[in-house]
């Protein structure tokens, strides 16, 4: 394929144009690259990010629907919940589709008069009015898509639910089945437009360039990914397979990051939940891994005689959040939580943060049933969760309205935001390791632990394997950043990182005509680190204003308690750093 | 006895096409799961479930019977041999199999023939596909 189409469309006219630029995906590759590089030269300053001049891109890069586990597409956007830099990545078929149309961007701007779903076969675009599925759940928009919108081949459905049409700030995107554009309010940006789902097929196929070449790559690739013992862990437990483990080192939320040990891990381990809950696991397209758990809930109705089942997706950040962090002891009780997470579409993580935020300010008395409606919230109370979740889903209030503004709008506004744990405003991933899982989370460019990974820098220290040195631990969360805008440009599925080393990037590369050093490509990761940052600080995020929320300080993490000297001068160190990549950036 | 292709193990598939491709890529050097001779069907929603449609090389194929022109004749250990030059992209071979398994090259015209060969199998990191020994009369 080329791999420099894009695609715009203009929901206020109902039109659209699709265009080559080889030289924006000549130099930024594709995926985050090129998508930071589109986001930087609309130059969204002064723009809301609820608006109709907010711009929706999604991209993919030279290597997806090529390579095994190349899977993702990146989303990226102005964020309702930051005010600055929106990126959201998903797996699931939508890649695919995307590759199949030739589209190696989209760009989505202007609002529908009414609610519209857009169907995109190949470079045509067709607007349908959405108002009989505008109300209905993520899950049922699938279901009703599946069958109603007709595609020109594989299709990938992404679309809102109730919360992306309510403009929740935590509104997510859901992809496919069990993927997500989860975090920083993609979700509220499609319903500020008017656009309830985009349902993407395409009919192309591309030529190989090199057959030889691209067959032993692939198979290389293939086979490393099914035989290798980590991608193995991903498919058996999945993600959940981190809970015991990071129970057992003290880093595992519980009740809104009080505690690292959750007394009931067990029951919502890997373990357990694969062997009484799982259903099934399921892939992205063109994955042999298959890291995606469903669950299955099993209820009975009328007079316990009749039962009817859901399966639900569930990842160890979902457990976290809906999860151990509230204090929520049984699979069964979980699972009904994020199935109603799943069919309102809001990002499950800052949904839990919010909600155990609103628990401790209840406790602390900082809020009170005025504002719940005489509900009491308490940490492991299930059946009041699921309430609160269908007060938020109806905004049956005030309160409940700001819910669904997530921990950093609500701790503004009622208080207690030394105990809203957020990071840069979006919800804290789940990991209380240490000092650098949090600097990752508040320094990455999406306040995400997939930016830099600090918690395995942690638990490096904590296994020994690794002396402490904050400044020599600054730089490696730089560095490991800094090569995911690699693998971010080309969507390589961050699971098979290990898989995808430099030297296999720059050889699949190469096989699809794309020659690079290993030089170029840390330069370009610089530079899209710059970008990242430019935006972030045009738009409101400032630098000298870093913190990590208080309570943080008092909790013991995987290493211990944090020494806030320490911390203080690793995030300026951290800052200057930035500052230095900005400058850099400028002087070219 | 002939080796023919079989969906074993159904419900352990998760829908990774890693079989299309492989199929796509080993006949027409392309990666693509559009050019493959079977097909992973999804089902909407979470529910996740997967139907696989595959030729099971009947020993007496009805997409052979529904060929007007005889572009697709009986091969020996089962399914069929397809002779591209009397093709007349009739569609009507597509139609006549009643597991949905003969595929369609909508660019060619043309039925994409399976040719027993296991190698979906080989790929399925599930164990979902196998070429299996069966009864000359079954
Ligand atoms: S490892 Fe999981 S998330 Fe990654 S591509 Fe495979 S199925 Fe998708
Ligand atoms: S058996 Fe061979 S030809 Fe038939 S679908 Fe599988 S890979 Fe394709
Ligand atoms: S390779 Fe196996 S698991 Fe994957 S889609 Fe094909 S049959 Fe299903």
């Amino acid at each position: 394929m080329t791999n420099n189409k894009i695609m715009r469309i203009d929901l206020s006219s109902f039109k659209s144009e699709v265009y080559e630029d080889p030289k924006l995906f000549g130099k930024y590759l594709g995926g985050t690259g090129v998508a930071t590089k589109l986001l930087y030269d609309m130059n969204i300053k002064n723009i809301d990010p609820l608006s109709p001049e907010s711009p929706i891109i999604l991209a993919i890069g030279p290597l997806n629907g090529i390579y095994p586990i190349a899977t993702k597409t990146i989303a990226m956007f102005k964020s309702p919940l930051t005010g600055n830099l929106g990126e959201s990545h998903a797996g699931g078929r939508l890649f695919m589709s995307m590759y199949d149309a030739g589209l190696s961007a989209i760009v989505i701007a202007g609002k529908s008069p009414y609610p519209v779903f857009i169907v995109i076969k190949d470079e045509e675009v067709e607007f349908h009015r959405a108002y009989s599925i505008w109300g209905q759940s993520a899950l049922a928009t699938e279901r009703i898509l599946h069958s109603r919108a007709e595609g020109v081949g594989k299709r990938s459905i992404i679309r809102i639910g109730p919360a992306g049409e309510h403009k929740s700030l935590m509104a997510n995107v859901s992809v496919d089945t069990g993927r997500h554009f989860g975090r920083l309010g993609l979700g509220a940006v499609f319903g500020s437009k008017n656009l309830k789902a985009v349902v993407i097929s395409g009919s192309k196929r591309h030529k190989t360039e090199n057959f030889a070449k691209f067959n032993k790559i692939y198979n290389k690739i293939f086979w490393d990914a099914v035989k290798s013992p980590a991608m193995k862990k991903y498919h058996n437990l999945g993600t959940p397979q981190n809970v015991l483990p990071l129970n057992k080192i003290n880093s595992l939320p519980t009740r809104n990051f009080s505690q690292g040990f959750f007394e009931n891990a067990e029951a919502l381990s890997g373990e357990n939940m694969s062997e009484n809950y799982l259903a099934q696991q399921i892939a992205c397209a063109n994955c042999p891994v298959g890291c995606i758990h469903l669950g299955v809930l099993r209820e009975p109705f009328e007079d316990n005689i009749h039962y009817k089942s859901f399966k639900i997706p569930y990842d160890y950040e979902p457990i976290y959040a809906m999860g151990t962090n509230l204090s929520i002891s049984t699979p069964e009780a979980l699972l009904k939580l994020l199935y109603i997470v799943e069919r309102a579409g809001w990002g499950v993580m800052e949904t839990g943060v919010t909600l155990s935020w609103a628990t401790e300010a209840f406790e602390r008395g900082i809020i009170g049933v005025k504002e719940t409606d005489g509900l009491v919230l308490n940490f492991g109370d299930f059946e009041t969760y699921e309430k609160v979740l269908y007060n938020m889903w109806n905004m049956k209030n005030e309160f409940y309205g700001d819910l669904n503004n997530g921990s950093a709008f609500c701790a503004e506004k009622y208080g207690g935001k030394e105990f809203a744990i957020n990071f840069g405003k979006n919800g804290s991933p789940g990991y209380i390791t240490g000092r650098d899982a949090f600097l990752g989370f508040l320094m990455g460019v999406r306040h995400s632990h997939l930016d830099s990974a600090g918690y395995s820098l942690d638990e490096k220290i904590i296994k020994g394997e690794m002396s402490e040195d904050p400044s020599a631990e600054v730089d490696l969360l730089i560095k490991e950043e800094e090569w995911r805008f690699i693998l971010n440009s080309l969507t390589i599925c961050l699971f098979a990182r290990k898989i995808y080393t430099e030297d296999l990037v720059l050889e699949a590369l190469d096989s699809v005509g794309i020659h690079r050093k290993s030089e170029q490509l840390k330069n370009l990761s610089r530079r899209i680190h710059a970008l990242k940052y430019k935006i972030k600080i045009d738009n409101g995020f400032d630098l000298d204003k870093l913190e990590f929320p208080e309570k943080l300080y008092r909790v013991q993490t995987g290493r211990g308690k944090m020494d806030k000297g320490v911390v203080r001068k690793m995030i300026s160190d951290y800052t200057s750093k930035i500052r230095e990549i900005i400058r850099e950036a400028e002087d070219e | 006895m002939r080796k023919v292709m079989r969906v074993v193990n159904r419900a352990q598939c998760t829908g990774c096409y890693s079989c299309m491709y492989a199929c796509s890529r080993t006949y027409f050097h392309i990666a693509t799961t559009k050019l493959s001779a079977m097909r992973v069907k999804n089902y909407p929603g979470v529910e996740g479930a997967f139907s696989i449609r595959i030729c099971t090389g009947c020993a007496h194929p009805d997409c052979a019977a529904a060929c007007p022109t005889e572009a697709l004749t009986v091969r020996k250990d089962g399914g069929v041999i397809f002779h591209e030059e009397k093709c007349i992209h009739c569609y009507k071979c597509v139609e006549a199999c009643t597991l949905n398994a003969m595929q369609w090259d909508p660019i060619a015209r043309e039925p994409l023939v399976c040719h027993q060969c296991g190698i979906c199998a080989e790929y399925c990191p599930n164990g979902v596909l196998a070429l299996v020994e069966v009864e000359d009369d079954e």
